[in-house]
């Protein structure tokens, strides 16, 4: 659910980033930070971590303000992906307007990504959301491992869903977290822009909203702290 | 309490002390009066504390801008911080919460189901201790039952080894009895052992009688225990019966009063011996009964059914109506221990239902007792 401030014309969105444990979750959320050059970035704030693994979750706001006076903003956030921390998915998972899947490539992962999938469906219907419903980006990350199934048996894996393209991703070397992210940004306009007269009222196409989200560091943004 | 989802500002996040602590340490640090303030008053003087792209408060004063800024820096660097901190603790506390009350609801219906096993428990407890009960009194009942065929076997064995004994004793005492009254008519009118031949008569007709009763008792024994007769054979009601009334009056100090009326029955294909046994128990019963003024009655007959009917019938004390119910319980008795198992009627009744009959007993408190046995022939009367 996002809240849109009408008179500061503040409109916020809250994407999570849902997957097993140790999928790369947080990795994707650093390069993302690396990467990214919005008008407006925040700081990334990983709030605790044991062993590498997240124990509450990880913020990154990041926004832009349009000429026509729109203050747009994205809180992307990850989960734990450990099964003890269902209570904490839960809690980030209510009132998200978009999730990226990050499941893990490898043979030995396929049963930990099949059931933490079922686990985001459970939640999102305890929250109030339809999975059929939400935007929703599927990466299978750790490409760079050698032990992994193969890329045509993921895509022919996930044709008959409402899904794919499923991204081929490798965060820890930075290949395909900004193209999941940007599959990601064009599916949340399409839900948004008839809501919000993104491109009516604030003249924001889709290619603007993501581009202007999603632009590669080649300026120097607003980096906060 | 501050949820991550929530605008964070500066003077809710710090208390009025923290912010006055803050406030002075910058002041101190910047060379002049810098205040913390949610809005500004004085635009120009204020510079916004700006974390995670929103403005969470300004700093005010005069000095430098670029002091101000510096100072505003400070302070979003401490509001990462702090932020920080309570969100994980905030999530924390409403993560453990959430948990804590789901372990709750599984106590309560843990609890539930322990007392549901509990209840269980108790039931299946109960019913063992009914079995063991129903197992230890048919043991008993099996125990009693087999003592009770010992003894008669033994009774059947004994009166087969006295029967030849008592046969040759009773035929020599009457040729002996004979011998003696040929001597006496030998011997000349005026002998001196006239006295004497004629006391030895005497003995001899005595021994007689008492060896005629030992053969008929030995007679009866036979009968009672069917020594000679295969396990079910057709036989005859009334002739058990008698039998076993002259059992019965051999036990007893005195004859008992029995009076009988029993008419032709047709014959029965049944245990004899076992059908004797029943019906030594209903008369051992009516003869402890009666006290010296009381009578027997025995009565057979059939029915047109070819039902062979036999009613036992005393005058003694009755049975009080609230344990008529329970006489053919097994070793219920109103006697005192050791006078009787309480098993007399038990087998009784489970005789005759082996015959297919029916036993029932009625009584009248203070006037007698009256049990009824009827035992179908499975023929029909034309």
């Amino acid at each position: 659910m996002a809240e849109f401030d009408k008179q500061h014309l503040k409109l916020v969105f809250k994407i999570v980033f849902y997957g097993p444990a140790l999928s790369g979750k947080t990795t994707n959320l650093m390069q993302l930070h690396t990467l990214l050059a919005p008008e407006r970035k925040g700081e990334l704030m990983v709030l605790e971590t044991k062993d590498d693994r997240t124990l509450f979750f990880d913020l990154l706001p990041i926004g832009f303000r349009s000429g026509s006076g729109l203050d747009l903003r994205l809180k992307l956030y990850t989960v734990p992906g450990q099964v003890q921390h269902d209570s904490t998915r839960k809690a980030v998972l209510s009132r998200a307007d978009g999730v990226v899947f990050v499941a893990d490539s490898q043979h030995s992962q396929q049963h930990n990504n099949a059931s933490t999938f079922e686990n985001l469906d459970q939640n999102l219907q305890k929250v109030g959301i339809d999975i059929a419903q939400i935007p929703l980006a599927i990466q299978f990350n750790k490409r760079d491992l050698t032990d992994i199934i193969e890329e045509a048996a993921l895509h022919q894996r996930w044709q008959a869903t409402p899904w794919p393209p499923v991204i081929m991703a490798s965060a820890i070397r930075g290949q395909g977290v900004l193209e999941t992210f940007q599959l990601l940004l064009r599916r949340l306009y399409v839900q948004i822009n008839p809501r919000y007269g993104l491109a009516d009222r604030f003249q924001i196409d889709e290619a603007t909203f993501v581009a202007l989200l999603s632009r590669a560091d080649t300026e120097t943004g607003d980096v906060g702290l | 309490m501050l949820d991550f989802d929530e605008e964070v500002a500066l003077t809710e996040l710090l208390t009025p002390d923290q912010l006055d602590r803050l406030e002075n340490l910058l002041s101190t640090l910047a060379g002049c009066e810098l205040s913390l303030v949610s809005a500004p008053t004085v635009e120009e003087q204020a510079t916004p504390v700006d974390f995670n792209l929103d403005t969470v408060g300004w700093v005010q004063g005069s000095a430098p801008a670029a002091t101000r800024s510096a100072a505003a820096d400070l302070a979003a660097f401490l509001t990462y911080f702090v932020t920080k901190y309570r969100w994980a603790a905030n999530l924390h506390r409403n993560t453990t919460e959430t948990t804590y009350q789901a372990l709750q609801q599984q106590n309560i219906a843990l609890r539930h189901s322990e007392k549901q096993l509990q209840v269980l428990a108790d039931s299946l407890q109960q019913r063992v201790n009914q079995q063991v009960e129903v197992i230890q009194a048919a043991q008993q009942e099996l125990y009693e039952s087999a003592r009770l065929r010992a003894v008669g076997q033994l009774a059947a064995g004994v009166a087969h080894e006295i029967n030849n004994p008592i046969g040759f004793i009773r035929s020599n005492l009457g040729v002996a009895r004979d011998y003696v009254a040929e001597l006496a008519e030998a011997l000349p009118a005026d002998h001196r052992l006239d006295s004497t031949l004629t006391d030895f008569q005497a003995l001899l007709q005595e021994s007689l009688t008492g060896a005629q009763r030992i053969a008929a008792i030995v007679a009866d024994l036979k009968t009672f225990s069917s020594i000679d007769q295969a396990d079910y054979s057709d036989c005859s009601v009334n002739a058990l019966i008698e039998a076993t009334i002259h059992l019965v009056q051999t036990n007893q100090a005195t004859p008992l009063p029995i009076e009988t009326r029993l008419t032709s029955l047709p014959p029965l294909h049944g245990h004899a011996a076992r059908l004797s046994q029943a019906i030594y128990n209903v008369l051992d019963n009516a003869a402890k009964a009666i006290d010296t003024a009381g009578v027997i009655r025995v009565e057979s007959g059939s029915d047109e059914h070819g039902q062979i009917l036999i009613h036992v019938m005393d005058t003694g004390g009755g049975v009080p109506g609230d344990i008529q119910d329970r006489v053919f319980d097994p070793f219920f008795t109103t006697r005192p221990v050791g006078s009787g198992t309480g098993l007399g009627l038990t087998v009784a009744r489970d005789t005759v239902q082996a015959h297919q009959g029916r036993i029932r007993l009625e009584s009248a408190p203070g006037k007698g007792t009256r049990v009824s046995i009827v035992l179908p022939t499975g023929r029909s009367e034309p």
